[in-house]
């Protein structure tokens, strides 16, 4: 056969695939990019007006946006960087072989598997002043006296759903560093033995930097995920106390189903994923300039 | 020899296509009887049962689904939203809260029905209850059952305390400190995270101290007015400096307060009538030792209770507005009221119902809830009444958090709500001051 009609056939067998992909990513996307260039009038019906730039000026103006922005990146910064921490601890310790090893990484996933709502909630009454478990451990270790409203102060919540967040998501960065542990192969790390490294220069100098893929993709899914973080707050702390806690996502929500204003909600969501495609290409940049260094 | 190779394959697709096609189509045989269908929180839908089943008696040919959704107010608001910005005909009747009317009815997603009935009809339900289903000089939902905040008390303890039920503010406070024993047991609970409910406990403290929040006739925010300061102010002083709610009530929902409550942990409880049902069930430690006022007032003002409860619109995109209709009146018919709020205790949304024996018998607190149903005050019925109602959740929330103080905290409020208030061309019609 020729290659023409090779290519047309491959085509024409791709097309449903890519009219599917088209329907249900590229066109809203359009469409969200559109409504960011419109504003809504009610009146007895919606109304979409054309407004120009109209909406990304009334960001620059918008403290709830910039709180929200803040917010969202002292969520992610911090969130991020401790799931990097203690899902790397946990894959090293979980890749060594010892009895039952199946079962506690089975374990150590289950966070991972359950629903973020689900688990939002019941953080919610760990954090929850009266009936919290947590409150009640502290004050019977003698660290507390008297309740402490976690949820109710505005750096506590954040940190409470920190925490969470790192309970849950931990074990995603674990999963796919304990897969990059695997493709290390064990002469290297003998020889490294038999060299005479110490095991945390076999860490440093060989284990990092041989796991640096593993450990980007980690940092870029996760960034992503942090940067959008919806669910969480929305069941946690619903934004509050005073908005301490709401997130990019959860304002750009907001606006679309309870305040019906698409034009608003749009160019926010426009304007992040601007700034995370940003954020994600930083990353990616640091990181490979990083592991060229040190190659 | 590829080409009729390729001939067949695509043959072979075309043929998957097009058996695969008239699956998807919705079979004829459903298409029979008339669908009527409503969303409902699915502990609502046991009680609608018998109301639907009546309807389809007397409707030969008529189906009426009633769709579970979530148990989630915002949930089901968001699923109602989608739905109807989609233009979708699946949803006939909208089971709406009072505060979507406003919304549904400026985004033009429900159909007026005050001329569909008589004002013989409408004189028989509750006046806050209808108006609160009105937008623009039009009604838009016909109420089915209502609520109203309420302050509990725990009656045991004031009478032992040779203590009357207080009526303003200080009285409260002073009977809440005196009578509570911090951690173990509080003077006084409510709900005072940031969401919808804070809104409603803070409407009930501005009305009486005699502020408002919008005026609907003028448009002016009285958010940064010295009864809207002193309204918070009352609410701060609960929580520090000497403290008569848990430091925790800046989290709190209804369930959270009332569970402290209902343990025998709290004094004083401001909630919905729900509370009332679960404090007086067999397994309660407060059963029988409860009371039930009024938001107590300033001298000189008047006590209010934040008006809610639920009411059916018709979606604008119904294929069957008239059965809709049809539907609605017989759900809120005497005889469907006695069916839904029989067994469940919900407060009924027509006045003849709070003299009804049968009812009575049920549920003797409507007597008692009709009474309070005279201190009902509705939220503001503006378009963009979720954004006025994040903009005070907000600034309150963060005067409670001690992350603002309250002058600030109200001078941003009312400056943002008059930026959104003068910025909508949408002007609020039905009154939140209305008696």
């Amino acid at each position: 056969m020729s290659t023409r009609a090779w290519t047309r056939e491959r085509m024409l067998l791709l097309a449903p695939g890519l009219l599917l992909l088209a329907a249900v990513v590229a066109v809203p996307i359009a469409r969200v990019v559109e409504l960011s260039f419109t504003r809504v009038v009610l009146d007895r019906a919606i109304l979409i007006r054309w407004a120009g730039l109209d909406q990304f000026a009334r960001l620059w103006q918008d403290g709830r946006w910039w709180g929200a922005l803040r917010n969202t990146a002292v969520f992610t910064g911090s969130s991020v960087a401790l799931e990097m921490v203690v899902g790397v601890a946990f894959a090293l310790l979980l890749h060594r072989r010892f009895g039952g090893r199946g079962a506690v990484r089975a374990l150590a996933m289950l966070p991972w598997a359950l629903p973020t709502a689900v688990m939002a909630m019941a953080w919610a009454w760990i954090f929850n002043d009266s009936f919290g478990v947590l409150n009640d451990l502290l004050t019977r270790l003698g660290l507390l006296h008297g309740p402490v409203a976690w949820l109710g102060v505005p750096a506590l919540a954040m940190l409470a759903m920190v925490v969470a967040d790192v309970w849950k998501t931990a074990p995603f960065v674990m999963l796919i560093v304990l897969a990059g542990l695997q493709g290390i192969p064990e002469h290297v790390l003998e020889a490294a033995e038999v060299d005479g490294l110490s095991p945390w220069s076999r860490l440093r100098r060989v284990v990092l930097p041989l796991l640096a893929p593993s450990l980007l993709v980690a940092l870029a899914f996760r960034c992503v995920q942090a940067y959008g973080a919806f669910d969480l707050p929305y069941v946690m702390t619903g934004g509050g106390p005073g908005g301490a806690t709401e997130t990019v996502s959860l304002y750009a929500y907001q606006n679309y189903f309870r305040y019906l204003d698409f034009g608003y909600g749009s160019a926010i969501a426009v304007q992040g994923v601007a700034l995370v495609g940003l954020l994600v290409a930083a990353v990616m940049f640091l990181a490979r300039r990083g592991g060229r260094d040190h190659a | 020899v590829g080409s009729a190779t390729t001939r067949w394959r695509m043959a072979a697709a075309c043929a998957l296509i097009a058996l695969a096609a008239p699956a998807c189509a919705p079979r004829a045989a459903e298409k029979a009887a008339t669908p009527l269908a409503v969303m409902l929180p699915p502990s609502e839908r046991p009680f609608w049962d018998p109301i639907a089943r009546r309807f389809e008696e007397t409707h030969p040919g008529v189906r009426v689904d009633l769709v579970e959704g979530p148990q989630s107010t915002d949930l089901r608001e968001n699923l109602y939203t989608a739905s109807l910005l989609a233009r979708d005909p699946t949803f006939d009747l909208v089971y709406m809260d009072v505060t979507w009317t406003a919304k549904f009815a400026a985004a033009g997603w429900l159909l007026p029905l005050d001329g569909s009935l008589t004002p013989e009809e409408l004189a028989r339900f509750l006046p806050a209850a209808l108006s609160a289903g009105e937008f623009e000089g039009r009604l838009y939902r016909v109420p089915v059952r209502t609520d109203v905040g309420l302050l509990y008390y725990r009656r045991d303890l004031l009478e032992a305390a040779g203590l009357r039920p207080p009526e303003t503010f200080e009285e409260l406070r002073r009977d809440a400190a005196a009578l509570q024993s911090p951690p173990g047991a509080w003077g006084f609970v409510w709900q005072g995270k940031q969401y919808e409910g804070l809104v409603c406990d803070y409407l009930e403290v501005l009305r009486g101290h005699g502020g408002y929040w919008v005026d609907p006739k003028t448009l002016s925010v009285g958010l940064d007015r010295p009864e809207a300061l002193a309204a918070l102010a009352f609410l701060v002083r609960c929580i520090r400096p000497d403290p008569i709610s848990p430091p925790g009530v800046t989290t709190y929902q209804e369930e959270e307060s009332r569970r402290l409550f209902q343990d025998g942990r709290a004094v004083f409880l401001r909630n919905w009538p729900y509370a009332w049902r679960l404090a007086q069930s067999e397994d309660s430690p407060i059963r029988g030792r409860v009371g039930v006022l009024a938001m107590v007032h300033e001298p000189g003002a008047r006590s209010a209770g934040t008006l809610g409860g639920w009411g059916l619109g018709i979606s604008r995109y119904s294929r069957h507005p008239d059965l809709a209709m049809e539907f609605i009146r017989a759900a809120t018919t005497l005889e469907a009221q006695r069916v839904l709020c029989a067994p469940t205790g919900y407060a009924p949304a027509r006045m003849e119902a709070y003299r009804d024996t049968a009812l009575l018998s049920a549920n003797p607190f409507l007597r008692e809830l009709e009474r309070l149903h005279a201190y009902a005050v509705p939220r503001p019925v503006i378009a963009r009444y979720a954004l006025a109602s994040d903009i005070l959740q907000r600034h309150l929330s963060a005067a409670l958090a001690g992350s603002d103080v309250p002058e600030h905290a109200l001078r941003e409020a009312a400056r943002e709500t008059r930026a959104m208030v003068g910025g909508s061309r949408t002007a609020p019609a039905a009154a939140e001051a209305r008696p």
